[in-house]
């Protein structure tokens, strides 16, 4: 059980998908302009990594291993990666036309985003069990989330500053991304590993 | 080699199947033609069509089979597009620009009050009608220039407004958002303009603006079809656009302008060389 | 003993030792009095003289248009110059009646005195519109619109305000020395008309005299009178309400919806007027004062009065007055000249000079605080204000512009020079225009 917090922990704070992997970036500075919009494409990312992470770890061990095959795991991860981004897409054009128009082509980029990828090939690389994978993943994409939508709320307050010419957009959002990232390191030493 | 085959083609067989399934259960209904019609806009999103946004207006066009209204900014170009996507007849348009018609900046027009405040011309009229003693000039405090989604305006450092004929799209965002009604659109083939928008009478312009209209009608009596006074001010008829250079030359106090020659002072645009009409020979 | 009070606020100089002692004086009559139209909240008067009528004092001369709204009257008697366009203190010209006094000063037919115990209430409320009663306060709001509170609110507690919580103005508290009958009159027919379970009268600190009077003259009427710390806007409705009744007016709402009315002393005063007297709203008391006029005093002027013919009455300017205000100086309203009249709404004349006036350069929000700290609405001055000027009005609206009660207080501890409350107004403007528009 305290493994399963750990782990939780580790993935939200300590380790964070972003602001400490440093994976994730594309979505994470193309999305964050509005709360709203990041807590968005933070619901569809966690939707994303769970059943990934469910799908792949039976692919992986009931599949390649077996077959002795693992030396497609990249490919077969990507698969079916692309397959659930896809089925995600449909349902949030579907569901909600406004938030489909928002995350705009955002969306599809979810497949090539490597912390999906890396997600599923970390739980591979740690040896999680089943349970020990999801609880990862779930941490993970609230990781994600977190720093997005933390981002998103400093931009908003950014927009509001006379932010000097030369600094303005990108240049001064990847500042404030450095300055968030340093501030997670003090969660560093948390927990191990 | 055959397990990789077989194991990779079922994973990818069964996430076809998943999909297909899907798309069925999901579909969403959508005009091929509407992203068609949507990726010729220009994208600004400016409003000046009446719909909301260029998606509204690319709606519009697909659902209700017609144009209710032309695109300004996207101009006689992008007609021609939806017209070509729509198969309707050709349209053709009528290119307009905006203009700011003053030229009393702080170095030629007097003010009634220090002014000293938040920088937007509706919250400085609010103030007693505005830093000018002029009821109509421009205050030159940039809430125009902050609407426009081209980015064709620019304000001179005597506070003065002025308009780039080669950015403008005619969109009409800054005419409704100016608060004393400086701006105007005109067609884009007529380059001279009277530049005052105050139907004071003359001596009382004299007072507070030196290069204001004063209504002494010379214009007309130079070029009698170009110009028409109206309420103490002079106005370009612009169906009679190319006769009006009598009147720029002989106005006492220089409030024509012809923009072929030039911007008003204190601008950095550099005279225009698009839509330059013939110059009827004298 | 801690004196009650509300949070934020702040303590400008008060400024008020310059006409504090000086006793209330009649102001003499003008050649010219310019009566505006305009003069309160609501639809302005539509005037039913012309040029060369001859008037009475006390004689209507424009009739109130809708329920919002009250008539205006002549301040003397005299002709009627002309109804035409003159300059209003709001800055702009607005149509007013131009009378030229005959001297006599004559009374026209006035109503009849009501008695008050036998009055109805809508009696009373009646003869409060038809003499022109607004708030005296500043806010000119119709005093029988404020009295008739709809069914499904009922008011238990009439608060009244002698805060006088804006600096140099003294009037309200000279009425209060020198007048208190009148005011206690004027409060018992407010007591009647709303039903009232309790009344209370608030007065600052700084006016300890006024204070003891008021206690001895209020034993024995239902009155309990509330010293408050000295602190600006005690005097605002809602502040006054939540220092003395405890109770948070709701946001976007009104005193009405926690069953407290608030009314000025002055207002009160004028009530006993019209209603013991049959006496129209057409003279106040204002405090004319500031570094910029050689003696600063209490006038009692009638409304219509050029503001340089009560300059005259104090001795003249002490320099070229770079600034005019209308009103105190934290709320009151910048005038273009000494030319315009002054309206029932007028509290006082402060004039400037350009040394008192410091031109200072404004820098960028440095987001150190002091405005959300001095805010006595509790909303956040410096995000509403970046916000209206990047003209975004909904997410300005988010953060509650529409509860500003543009008191200044931000504007005044912004070190920066920031025009925060001109920003919010423009804001709720933009604001209020796009909810007509849909």
């Amino acid at each position: 059980m305290i493994e399963l917090a750990l782990i939780l922990i580790s993935a939200i704070f300590v380790n964070n998908f972003v602001l400490a992997r440093f994976l994730g970036i594309c979505p994470f500075l193309g999305v964050s302009k509005k709360v709203e919009t990041a807590l968005g494409m933070g619901m569809a990312v966690t939707f994303v990594m769970t059943v990934a992470a469910v799908v792949t770890w039976f692919i992986q061990y009931f599949i390649l291993i077996p077959f002795n095959i693992e030396y497609l795991q990249t490919i077969a991860f990507i698969l079916v990666i692309a397959s659930l981004v896809q089925l995600v897409e449909m349902v949030i054009q579907k569901v909600s036309p406004v938030l489909y128009q928002s995350l705009g082509i955002f969306l599809p980029l979810i497949t090539t985003n490597c912390a999906v990828l890396g997600l599923a090939v970390l739980n591979i690389q740690k040896g999680y069990s089943f349970l020990e994978s999801i609880v990862f993943a779930i941490g993970a994409a609230l990781g994600f989330t977190l720093a997005m939508v933390l981002f998103a709320g400093l931009r908003e307050r950014l927009d509001l500053c006379p932010v000097p010419k030369s600094f303005r957009g990108t240049a001064i959002a990847l500042v404030t991304a450095g300055l968030l990232s340093l501030a997670f390191m003090g969660f560093a030493g948390l927990v191990k590993g | 080699m055959l397990a990789a085959v077989i194991s990779l083609g079922g994973i990818g067989l069964s996430a076809a199947v998943a999909l297909g399934l899907a798309a069925k259960k999901f579909a969403v209904e959508s005009d091929p033609r509407e992203l068609a019609v949507l990726e010729t806009l220009p994208g600004a999103n400016c409003g000046a069509c009446g719909y909301p946004g260029c998606s509204g207006y690319a709606k519009m066009v697909v659902s209700g089979d017609k144009l209710a209204a032309v695109c300004p900014p996207g101009g006689q170009e992008v007609m021609e597009k939806i017209a070509n996507i729509m198969g309707f007849a050709p349209i053709t348009t009528d290119p307009q620009v905006a203009v700011v018609r003053c030229q009393g900046d702080n170095a030629k027009a007097k003010l009634k009050y220090t002014y000293i405040g938040v920088t937007d011309c509706v919250a400085a009229q609010k103030l007693a009608d505005g830093p000018k003693l002029c009821p109509g000039g421009c205050m030159g405090l940039g809430t125009c220039a902050r609407i426009c989604p081209f980015g064709a305006i620019e304000m001179t450092a005597e506070n003065l407004a002025v308009i780039s004929r080669e950015k403008c799209t005619g969109c009409g965002k800054c005419v409704a958002s100016c608060p004393r009604q400086v701006i105007e659109l005109t067609p884009l083939d007529a380059t001279t303009h009277v530049l005052c928008n105050s139907h004071d009478k003359g001596a009382l312009i004299r007072k507070y603006c030196e290069i204001g209209c004063i209504a002494c009608q010379i214009c007309k009596k130079n070029a009698p079809d170009a110009y028409v006074i109206e309420d103490f001010l002079a106005r370009v008829v612009y169906e009679h656009h190319l006769e009006t250079g009598p009147g720029v030359e002989k106005c006492p106090t220089k409030c024509i302008r012809d923009f072929a020659g030039g911007y008003p002072q204190g601008s950095s645009f550099a005279p225009p060389t698009c839509a330059m009409p013939p110059q009827k020979v004298a | 003993m801690k004196l009650k009070t509300f949070p934020g606020g702040l303590h400008p100089p008060d400024n008020k030792q310059w006409s504090a002692h000086k006793p209330i004086e009649t102001c003499p009559l003008p050649a010219e009095l310019i009566v505006p139209l305009s003069q309160h909240i609501g639809a302005p008067a539509i005037p039913c003289v012309a040029a060369g009528d001859v008037v009475k004092k006390g004689q209507v001369i424009g009739e109130a248009k809708g329920f919002v709204s009250v008539p205006v009257h002549a301040p003397t008697s005299g002709t009627v110059a002309a109804v035409e366009d003159r300059l209003h203190p709001m800055g702009k010209l607005l149509p007013a009646v131009v009378i030229t006094p005959d001297g006599d000063d004559a009374w026209g037919e006035l109503p009849a005195p009501l008695d008050v115990q036998s009055a109805s209430v809508n009696e009373l409320r009646d003869r409060l519109r038809d003499c022109g009663i607004v708030g005296m306060g500043g806010a000119t709001f119709p005093a029988h619109v404020k009295l008739s509170p709809p069914e499904e609110k009922p008011i238990h507690t009439l608060i009244l305000n002698g805060v006088e919580c804006e600096p140099y103005l003294t009037a309200d508290h000279r009425l209060m020395l020198e007048d208190a009958e009148r005011i206690l009159d004027g409060v018992a027919i407010l007591q009647k008309i709303l039903g009232v379970k309790q009344t209370y009268l608030g007065i600052e600190a700084n006016k300890p005299d006024a204070i003891a009077l008021m206690e001895k003259a209020c034993a024995g009427r239902a009155i309990e009178v509330v010293p408050l710390e000295v602190k600006y806007p005690q005097g605002a409705e809602k502040q006054l309400i939540l220092a003395i009744a405890g109770c948070e007016v709701p946001s976007g709402g009104l005193p009405m919806d926690v069953g407290v009315v608030v009314q000025n002393v002055g207002t009160c005063a004028a009530v006993a007027d019209s209603v013991l007297r049959g006496i129209p709203l057409i003279e106040r008391i204002a405090t004319v004062s500031g570094p910029g006029i050689k003696e600063p005093k209490n006038l009692k002027i009638r409304i219509g009065m050029k503001l340089s013919h009560l300059v005259e009455q104090c001795g003249g300017l002490n320099g070229e007055p770079a600034k005019i205000i209308m009103g105190g100086p934290m709320m009151g309203m910048t005038q273009l000249s000494l030319e315009v009249p002054a309206t029932r709404g007028t509290s006082g004349l402060l004039l400037f000079t350009a040394d008192n006036v410091p031109l200072r350069p404004e820098g960028p929000c440095i987001r150190c605080g002091r405005c959300v700290r001095a805010c006595p609405a509790h909303i956040l001055p410096t995000t509403i204000a970046a916000y209206a000027r990047l003209d975004l009005f909904e997410e300005a609206e988010q953060f509650n512009a529409m509860d500003c009660i543009e008191c200044g207080c931000c504007t005044y501890s912004c070190p920066a020079a920031l025009p925060l409350v001109q920003a919010i107004r423009h804001a709720k403007g933009a604001i209020l225009a796009q909810r007509r528009k849909v």
